[in-house]
């Protein structure tokens, strides 16, 4: 993975996978306290703690139809998080859903940007219309705080039978996150 | 601001046009967004579709995205399903083979077999 952004939409994915029906996706970026924080939270079959261990391991999958009994996914994040000062953490409950909390030193050297934030927010939206995604961006620089709030449901609800790849809904979908990304200057991060 | 009278209107025009024809979503297409799918570029090969979608207002298209299938060597994989005809998947997908596939395959019914790696169910 080249960016956190990709990263970001392999933990959706996981996510998605889970069963889950609500996605919350928060990134905080803390220019005082110097750290880029994604904090991935849904409501699916979460993980005993034995899973939530192997997980981490590189040698483990949950994809029971794959031959190749090998997941990348999540302990490159965990590696990534932790090669640049930051830290990791996924805690769940069988039942309970998982939150995923990856933390990088902002203006760490060895930090990988954020990349496209835009396409792994729209690509997860449209991409999974059966789940109800709500997106918290927050930037904090010395006194002023920035924050961007978006939800699906009530969008969905107002479109009704009309796919979120209606050639206007996707330019839509487009121009919110964007707006939002502008707000919180997540452009460059 | 975008507000949620933007999407009535939307929803409107939308509803006008689905009336017209019956509602019916013609072709799907599914992107494998998988950890390796990911790694070899597929969200890359989505925001493509989207954005020929958004442009040449293909309105009775539908794009989602799925997890692993076991291609990994072929990723980035992309099923495209026809009703009353056999899914056509291709594989190793770029933005470039996508639009490819969006002009030859989605608009002109035409499949792309360069890229094809599999057919049928």
């Amino acid at each position: 993975m080249q960016d956190i952004s990709l990263h970001l939409l392999d933990i959706i994915e996981n996510s998605v996978r889970a069963g889950s029906k609500n996605i919350q996706i928060r990134i905080i970026k803390d220019a005082n306290a110097n750290f880029l924080r994604i904090i991935v939270s849904d409501d699916g079959i979460g993980m005993d703690p034995i899973t939530i261990e192997k997980a981490q391991d590189p040698f483990f999958t949950s994809k029971t139809e794959r031959k190749k009994k090998v997941g990348l996914g999540i302990p490159l994040l965990k590696q990534n998080a932790e090669l640049c000062n930051g830290s990791f953490q996924m805690s769940s409950e069988p039942g309970k859903g998982t939150v995923l909390t990856a933390e990088f030193q902002l203006d760490h050297i060895d930090r990988m940007p954020l990349g496209d934030l835009k396409e792994t927010l729209l690509s997860a939206i449209v991409g999974h219309p059966e789940v109800n995604f709500s997106i918290i961006l927050t930037s904090l620089d010395k006194d002023k705080e920035k924050s961007f709030h978006f939800e699906t449901a009530p969008i969905k609800e107002e479109l009704g039978d009309i796919p979120l790849t209606y050639p206007d809904v996707i330019k839509y979908l487009e121009q919110s996150i964007n707006e939002g990304i502008q707000i919180t200057n997540m452009e460059d991060v | 601001m975008k507000t949620l009278a933007d999407l009535k209107k939307i929803r409107e025009k939308a509803q006008e046009e689905m009336k017209l024809r019956d509602g019916k979503v013609r072709i799907k297409i599914v992107v494998g967004m998988g950890t390796s799918g990911i790694a070899m570029g597929a969200r890359e090969v989505m925001k493509t579709f989207l954005e020929e979608i958004s442009n040449r207002n293909l309105t009775d298209v539908l794009v989602t995205q799925t997890g692993e299938k076991g291609l990994s060597s072929m990723e980035p994989v992309v099923d495209v399903i026809e009703e009353g005809k056999p899914k056509v998947t291709y594989g190793n997908m770029t933005p470039e083979k996508a639009r490819r596939v969006v002009v030859e395959h989605i608009v002109n019914g035409r499949v792309v077999s360069d890229y094809v790696v599999a057919t049928g169910d």
